[in-house]
């Protein structure tokens, strides 16, 4: 029941899409938005095209406008300046409803009201297709089923949400998010608070609704490690700039780390996944004395076989 | 054999019974092939109980008092064959006395369930937070300075709330509202909207301050037929719209950032909700006075009762008037022949409560 009958594959040539800012015909977009709050500047004159069918990962110190983009490519800020545009429309033009069927956002911080049933929160994704007397529909009924089942969470259906572990709530929002069955979804840092078992579980899951689904996902991460593993499409920010945005392997290097973060790093080869594995130095650690890149393992007499 | 036209949707309904395991969402549902509609049995089922509830303690606040009415007699009067006695005190006396109440607590009910929800925080009452004593400084008003016809009360009480209503949030916002800046200010603007209050009672004319004492207690001595039209209207204009913005409560329980992204115009649902419940609060107050704590204990018992995790509307309704009818019951007959006002049976139950919801949230460190 995993397969979502609704969503049909965007990603039609896999390498138009390399390119950081390179097209227009992406789904959603920003083009020189200015983003405030009250009189505050956070970002200032910044497009950015999010690829579509990729994982795209937001990447920056914290307060750098990561979740600020966010909710303005999800239509939750207006810009002061520029547009965010989605299916070539602005996206302030869409009534909130219509976006909300393309594009599903799990904001941080989301409330469970108390004592609420994981399955009563997940039909609360339903929210955008129904109307005052179409409450709930056979498609709605499916939809939740297949987010539950996309997110493992079936054998929680019953459970109140405040019982959960972080990891499974983490799980159920996302289901939430699923069943709004939008090919976009923005998850803004969905890994916080999870220890890294969960990290990686709520990443493999978005890995899969890429690329079984064909979902654009959209990501704000702190773990460049795992960010470089996962995404697709890398856009690293500092003080509501974009500093750099690529492929992980171009985007995530010492220099850019330096600049972006103010660490000096050494990036090497993950032996795992071969992205990007940045190493961070630290102050007691002053002199890195192996050879950063490329990356061949320089250090081989230190290998562990007998 | 009437569905022979549609024989793939009777496929795939079986389909997904035989494949997938129903899923338990709350409540039935009503479904027909253009038109679904959720119902909650419990919910459904709480409210009937306490109608009943209701029903019976009216039947008995109306046998009672001085001239004694059997209850046979008062069902009988009730279903249109009065005796002659019976038609005066219960048509003229009593009946509007408890009709008041049952309307002035259901007002106060879904007000008091709305504003909790919307501030996600039981604190969050319009009677602890101000609303209700700015309703009645502008009744107050309206009876020193104008006259006070019903009328002019009501749209005295309906200005007071809304300035209290716009001062407080006013005063609370820093960035957005937060829930503890809310109900902190709120209470102090409540003292200061009370202080007013007095000044104005000590400033009048002996005869307004008495018919403003009397009904600034939250009494419902000598309502009539006026103060149950002025709330039947109230419950049946706002009542509707209130149970139609249920849905967008519910979804702003889960944060601004949320409901947004679920497609709910945050502000918009917001404002009519504020309008809707300080108008339900000042309309109540209109009619009765600013009978304490009802609006502050209706939602959480209907929430309770009906295991919900949203804000109850309808349920709550159904407290606020059980609430109010057995307190003025109680508010007759504990001292009798002599009647305390309905605020101090109210402030019983609700000011314990009230602590041991302070205790908590100190204890939580929610507030």
């Amino acid at each position: 029941m995993s397969r979502n009958p609704r969503i049909e594959p965007i990603a039609d040539s896999p390498n138009t899409m390399t390119h950081p800012n390179g097209s227009d015909s992406s789904r959603l977009r920003a083009d020189n938005v200015r983003l405030a709050y009250d009189d505050r500047t956070i970002i200032d004159s910044l497009s950015l095209s999010i690829p579509d069918g990729k994982v795209t990962v937001i990447v920056g110190p914290n307060a750098c406008g990561k979740s600020t983009l966010l909710r303005a490519l999800a239509r939750l800020l207006r810009p002061t300046a520029g547009h965010v545009i989605l299916d070539g429309e602005q996206i302030h033009r869409l009534p909130t409803k219509e976006v909300a069927r393309r594009l599903g956002l799990l904001p941080q911080t989301p409330i469970a009201p108390e004592g609420i049933l994981v399955v009563d929160l997940v039909a609360r994704g339903r929210t955008p297709h129904q109307k005052l007397f179409q409450q709930w529909s056979e498609s709605d009924e499916r939809a939740v089923h297949a987010a539950l089942d996309a997110t493992s969470s079936m054998d929680l259906a019953d459970r109140p949400v405040d019982e959960l572990s972080g990891g499974q709530r983490q799980r159920v929002w996302i289901a939430m998010t699923l069943a709004q069955e939008t090919d976009l979804l923005l998850l803004d840092e969905p890994t916080t608070f999870l220890d890294i078992a969960h990290q990686i579980d709520v990443l493999d899951l978005c890995e899969e609704l890429n690329r079984e689904q064909q979902r654009t996902v959209v990501l704000v991460l702190h773990d460049l490690n795992l960010a470089c593993r996962y995404a697709d499409h890398i856009v690293a920010m500092r003080d509501g700039v974009i500093v750099a945005a690529g492929p992980p392997a171009e985007v995530i290097t010492v220099a850019n780390v330096r600049d972006v973060f103010g660490l000096d790093c050494v990036v090497i080869d993950d032996p795992v996944s071969h992205t990007p594995l940045v190493v961070p130095i630290g102050s007691r650690h002053s002199a890195p004395h192996l050879v950063p890149l490329p990356p061949t393992p320089a250090r081989g007499t230190h290998t562990a076989d007998v | 054999m009437t569905l022979v036209a549609d024989p793939p949707v009777v496929e795939r309904n079986a389909a997904s019974t035989v494949d997938a395991p129903r899923l338990s969402i709350r409540g039935r549902f009503i479904r027909t092939s253009f038109f679904s509609v959720r119902v909650d049995p419990r919910a459904f089922g709480v409210c009937a109980v306490l109608a009943g509830l209701i029903a019976v303690f009216g039947c008995w606040a109306i046998s009672v008092g001085d001239f004694p009415i059997p209850i046979g007699e008062v069902v009988g009067t009730l279903l249109g064959n009065p005796t002659e006695d019976s038609e005066f005190i219960i048509g003229t006396l009593r009946l509007p006395r408890v009709l008041v109440g049952i309307g002035v607590g259901a007002a106060f009910g879904m007000s008091g369930a709305i504003f909790q929800a919307l501030v996600r925080n039981p604190l969050g009452s319009p009677d602890l937070i101000g609303f209700n004593s700015g309703a009645a400084l502008g009744a107050v008003v309206m009876i020193v300075y104008v006259g006070g016809t019903s009328t002019q009360i009501a749209l005295g009480a309906i200005g007071g709330g809304f300035v209290a209503a716009i001062v407080v949030f006013l005063l609370a916002w820093k960035r957005g509202v937060k829930a503890y800046r809310l109900v902190l200010v709120g209470i102090g603007c409540g003292f200061a909207i009370d202080a007013a209050i007095d000044y104005l009672i000590t400033r009048a004319r002996i005869t307004d301050v008495q018919r403003a004492a009397v009904w600034m207690t939250g009494s419902l001595n000598g309502r009539s037929w006026d103060q149950v039209r002025l709330v039947g209207l109230t419950l049946l204009i706002l009542g509707p719209l209130a149970i139609l913005m249920q849905r967008s409560l519910d979804r702003l329980e889960l944060g601004d950032d949320c409901a947004a992204a679920l497609g709910l115009g945050v502000s918009r649902s917001k404002l009519a909700l504020v309008v809707i419940g300080v108008a339900l609060a000042a309309l109540g107050v209109a009619a009765a006075g600013p009978i304490v704590f009802v609006a502050f204990v209706a939602g959480p018992i209907a929430r309770r009762l009906v295991h919900s995790p949203g804000a109850c509307i309808v349920p709550a309704a159904f407290v606020g008037a059980l609430v109010v009818v057995v307190a003025d019951l109680a508010a007759r007959r504990v001292i009798a022949p002599t009647e305390l006002p309905v605020g101090i049976m109210t402030a019983i139950i609700g000011a314990p409560y009230l602590l041991w919801l302070l205790m908590r949230q100190a204890r939580t460190g929610a507030l």
